[in-house]
């Protein structure tokens, strides 16, 4: 179990976090969101030992990191945003250095190499430079860098930036079994679906708060509103009106409504009685991305 | 600790512009220099060679800087700082790590451009345990230096430029190109505070006049606490660095 006790970090007058306060059970994974500039960076930073000088704790299990920052360290796997990796050296040259940087003696690293290459899908791509790597296998070898070490806690920031769906795939099968072998993942992301399949709970981050916190289903539950989808028809937003309130999403309309099935049979009818054939017109389940939306705005963030 | 070092010095290794920087360059400055000079019959020809080959010897190593700050740059810019700071190495193996290729290359550097001047110009030694000392000295210093600069800059061509003025400015002022003895009283002076002065001084007396360690043991103690002073300042200014490094 992970507590973050009452995080809060200064740079200079700007206040970055306050007050954040949660808990992380074992084994689970723990999605961390929030717009550009929220904060999120920052405690990423912090939990992953990078930054030092903040106010509150983290516990981990029965050590504090303002005591046991290095045995807490031991336990991390931090898997950066960026790629950190040798590009003129090979995949094993990288493996053998973060091996060595978390204390890994060559017999037992050797075999460890061998086994998160295959975890990743890498082997025969072992002695290969990474610079001749395509962008979705150095994700994975980012990935497998910060496994070796068996890690309790890995800390993903990021790990599906910019890669195809197989590898995306890959990475999330990965997750899947990091979770079953017993992993605490803290997975940081701005793709809302991704967090949304992967995550058991999350805390949504915006302005230096939490925001939200939670188990996943229960905030889904607790923002789910019944609605109407309605889209590739030619029906007015002053017509919809009069079946309940209207906003415009993607590239249809959402229908709130009180009783969405009676307003669904309602709208069956007048399609039917107008002869328009709707492309989709479905009961709607709001997604973390609308929760997301709703908590923090649409307005573009600049930071 | 040793990892940091064994990656370091592999990458350097296949960097072909250090080799051009470290021992091609300076080859080709002290073949054009000596045949230069050598035609001045004011000035012996052992006088040249000990005031060539070791003065562009100390000006080149100064250029290490310049890998190191390169080295530092990416790896702040690439995250790679950050994920390092996430393992369980302290700043001090981090730091052990990143220094000892660099020291290794400017003792090679430093070894290579002699045994050049010897094999070519039959530059004369003098006593190896002082010769030993000074140059492992000469290369604290640099590599201090070095550390302390890849640390404090914010970008790899504001480290260039401050490493030119360093190493072509102290190799001006220290001597390295024209013995201090011609220059004006104000520049005799100011050179008695670079490094580069003391190290040639320090070759000078070792290899012309036959000097040992008693005879240079004050220049070796003030290019090991100038390199100190470079260390301590890069260790200062880490956390700092750190902040900017990205995650």
């Amino acid at each position: 179990m992970i507590h973050v006790e009452n995080i809060s970090k200064h740079y200079g007058s700007t206040q970055a976090l306050e007050a954040i306060d949660f808990q992380i059970e074992k084994g689970t994974c723990f999605g961390l969101v929030g717009p550009n500039g929220a904060g999120k960076s920052t405690l990423m930073k912090i939990l992953s030992g990078i930054l030092l000088d903040f106010e509150g704790d983290i516990r981990v299990g029965e050590w504090k990191v303002s005591k046991d920052r290095s045995t807490i360290k031991q336990q991390l796997g931090y898997i950066p945003q960026d790629i950190c990796l040798e590009e003129t050296l090979t995949a094993y040259d990288n493996l053998f250095l973060f091996g060595n940087l978390y204390g890994l003696r060559r017999k037992e690293l050797n075999p460890r190499m061998d086994e998160v290459l295959e975890q990743v899908g890498l082997t025969d791509r072992a002695k290969d430079k990474v610079v001749t790597f395509s962008g979705g296998m150095k994700r994975r070898l980012n990935i497998a860098c910060a496994l070796l070490h068996k890690p309790e806690i890995i800390i993903m920031d990021e790990p599906t930036v910019g890669i195809d769906p197989q590898s995306r795939n890959s990475i999330f099968a990965l997750i899947h079994h990091l979770k079953k072998t017993g992993r605490t993942i803290i997975y940081s992301s701005h793709y809302m679906e991704e967090v949304e399949q992967l995550c058991d709970s999350i805390g949504l981050i915006d302005k230096g708060k939490l925001v939200e916190y939670g188990d996943m289903q229960s905030l889904l539950d607790k923002y789910r509103k019944p609605s109407l989808f309605i889209s590739g028809v030619q029906i007015t937003p002053e017509v919809l009106r009069s079946f309940g309130d209207v906003e415009e999403k993607g590239n249809g309309y959402l229908l709130n409504s009180s009783q969405p099935l009676l307003t669904l049979r309602d709208l069956v009818n007048y399609c039917h009685e107008q002869n328009l054939n709707p492309r989709r017109l479905e009961l709607y389940h709001p997604r973390l991305e609308d929760i997301f939306f709703h908590l923090t705005g649409t307005e573009l963030r600049n930071a | 600790m040793w990892a940091i070092a064994r990656t370091e010095l592999k990458k350097t290794v296949q960097d072909k512009g250090l080799w051009f920087w470290t021992f091609v360059l300076p080859v080709v400055f002290i073949v054009a220099f000596v045949a230069i000079f050598s035609g001045d019959e004011s000035t012996s020809y052992k006088e040249v060679v000990t005031q060539i080959i070791p003065g562009y010897t100390i000006m080149f190593a100064f250029f290490i800087m310049i890998s190191m700050v390169i080295v530092f740059v990416k790896d702040r810019e690439r995250g790679m700082v950050s994920r390092i700071a996430s393992t369980p190495i302290s700043i001090y193996q981090y730091f052990f790590g990143k220094w000892v290729p660099f020291i290794i290359i400017v003792l090679i550097q430093i070894t290579v451009l002699f045994g050049f001047g010897v094999v070519v110009y039959d530059l004369p030694l003098g006593d190896p345990f002082a010769l030993i000392l000074l140059s492992l000295a000469l290369a604290f210093i640099v590599t201090g230096w070095g550390m302390a600069m890849a640390v404090i800059v914010k970008t790899e061509n504001m480290g260039i430029a401050l490493t030119q003025i360093l190493a072509l400015g102290g190799a001006l002022l220290g001597g390295l190109w024209m013995p201090v003895e011609f220059m004006p009283e104000i520049v005799r002076n100011l050179s008695q505070v670079l490094p580069q002065y003391w190290a040639l001084q320090g070759y000078k007396e070792i290899i012309l006049s036959g000097g040992n360690v008693t005879d240079v043991w004050f220049h070796i103690l003030f290019l090991i606490l100038a390199g100190i002073a470079g260390i301590a300042l890069a260790l200062f200014s880490y956390p700092r660095f750190l902040r900017q490094a990205r995650s």
